[in-house]
């Protein structure tokens, strides 16, 4: 199984159910203006929308396909916008799938995690905890007042991530749409972290010895785990 | 601009922070930074703020990450970026961040530079920052305070604490270096006793803060200092605070 593919499956079923009871809004931002970028802080008392507190559902999933099927420049909302938000405070989920090439795959993870951690947009402050595979965002008033929108969130994400080599594609998709739809993003986020976490495991301890690792069973579904933890060995055994 | 109150026990330095984080709430479109990092917590009563985290916990909880393994210096920033905004109590145009008391054992020298670095990425996001500084010499000595712009001195009429503040003068050009520091004479009965304080230091005296009723009430009833309304003990610290650049 390639490295993203079962998390994959989950949203894309999970995109098509929205789609299909008409709860999810797909845009396409090829040729959206830009957000200026800007600096990042948003206190309360300046926010017109706060998206996943921490005492509020949040889940952030990244992941990437190299077998197609990315839905390039587009970006799907379940539930409410900025402006359509019936209340202050709504729980979040983010997904963010890049399409591509990604040969050196800690490399390439990283660099496509950070095109997503850096990307800073004027009136709207992001905070993001990979532990708790969740993000924090904040619209302030006047950001909203001038109309950002969640697509232009994920305009600039998807514009950061093709700025990469190797992504050809990316797209986003948000929901906004109540705790239970949050939730639905929990299996896929909490399995792409574990298959993240064995790979940075790898990496970083360089230590290959399957019966003594807590990924032993990720490694046994995600065969490209696999691929990756023998090329390492091999690389450690020749140098 | 970072400001630092600084000083020996129990001479008001709370006080002076907190009516320091009151003028700066008054001032609209400038957002503060007011960093209780006395561990004894006194700031965020004064202020009438509850945290409901404090850095100490983010600390343990940065620790956990690190020890979990998996993370990367990346994952970390981003990590402590999330925490420390957890750790913020805001009100208004203020945000504060308590530095609570370390319970725990061991070195963590890494995880207290990151922790560093990150509190100064804070306060550059911020147009000003308020650190009311634990007692003594030590949070200068350990370069806990290294980036500060303005190190106020505040001292009683009482010849050690004007020996402390001194003391904390000589440390802080030895580790900051270029910040500028003024002395603010607090609890003086009147212009002489004052003046005497002035006359036997080389401190550059801002003032001084007379002895004052409404000061006493809100300490001795625990009322929020956002609440300070006018009184003389106020205006003398305003006006310190206005040479020293702050507001």
């Amino acid at each position: 199984m390639a490295l993203f593919e079962e998390q994959l499956t989950e949203v894309r079923n999970l995109l098509d159910g929205w789609r299909g009871s008409g709860s999810g809004r797909d845009f396409d931002c090829s040729a959206r203006e830009p957000w200026p970028d800007g600096p990042s802080l948003v206190l309360e008392e300046e926010t017109a929308l706060e998206l996943g507190n921490p005492s509020a559902a949040s889940i952030s999933l990244l992941i990437w396909s190299e077998g197609g099927g990315v839905e390039d420049g587009k970006v799907t909302l379940v539930g409410p916008d900025v402006a359509e938000a019936a209340s202050a405070s709504v729980p979040f989920g983010q997904v963010v799938i890049a399409g591509g090439t990604f040969p050196d795959e800690y490399e390439s993870y990283r660099d496509v995690r950070d095109a997503v951690y850096d990307t800073r947009l004027a009136g709207f402050s992001v905070r993001t905890m990979p532990s708790r595979q969740s993000v924090w965002c904040r619209v302030s008033r006047d950001a909203a007042g001038r109309g950002f929108s969640l697509v232009d969130l994920g305009a600039a994400l998807i514009d950061s991530l093709k700025s990469l080599d190797g992504v050809s594609g990316a797209q986003v998709v948000f929901v906004t749409a109540g705790v239970d739809e949050v939730k639905k993003l929990a299996g896929a986020a909490a399995g792409a972290q574990r298959i993240v976490d064995a790979m940075m495991k790898m990496y970083s301890e360089e230590n290959y010895d399957c019966e003594t690792c807590e990924y032993q069973d990720v490694c046994d579904t995600v065969m490209d785990l696999k691929k990756i933890r023998q090329k390492l060995a091999e690389g450690k055994g020749s140098g | 601009m970072i400001l630092s109150v600084c000083g020996k026990g129990g001479v008001g330095k709370t006080t002076v922070s907190a009516v320091a984080a009151q003028a700066l709430s008054r001032e609209d479109g400038r957002r503060a930074l007011v960093v209780d990092a006395d561990p004894a917590g006194g700031l965020a009563v004064a202020l009438g703020l509850e945290p409901r985290k404090t850095l100490n916990d983010v600390r343990k909880e940065i620790i956990e990450e690190v020890k979990a393994g998996g993370r990367d210096e990346k994952d970390l920033a981003v990590s402590l970026d999330y925490l420390l905004a957890e750790a913020l109590t805001e009100q208004g145009n203020l945000a504060l961040l308590s530095i609570g008391r370390p319970e725990d054992a061991g070195c963590y020298c890494k995880v207290n530079v990151i922790l560093k670095d990150a509190i100064e990425g804070l306060a550059g996001r911020f147009d000003a920052t308020i650190i009311d500084a634990e007692a003594g010499i030590e949070q200068v000595n350990r370069k806990v305070l290294s980036s500060v712009d303005y190190v106020l001195l505040v001292s009683d009429t009482s010849a050690k604490a004007v020996k402390v503040a001194r003391t904390i003068k000589g440390v802080a050009d030895q580790m900051i270096g270029g910040q500028g520091t003024g002395l603010l004479v607090n609890r003086a009965r009147d212009a002489d006793e004052a003046g005497a304080v002035e006359r036997g230091t080389d401190l550059d005296v801002l003032g001084w803060v007379p002895e004052d009723d409404t000061v006493r009430r809100f300490d001795g009833e625990e009322l929020s200092f956002l609440e300070l309304p006018d009184c003389p003990a106020r205006a003398a610290i305003v006006t310190a605070l206005e040479k020293t650049g702050l507001i």
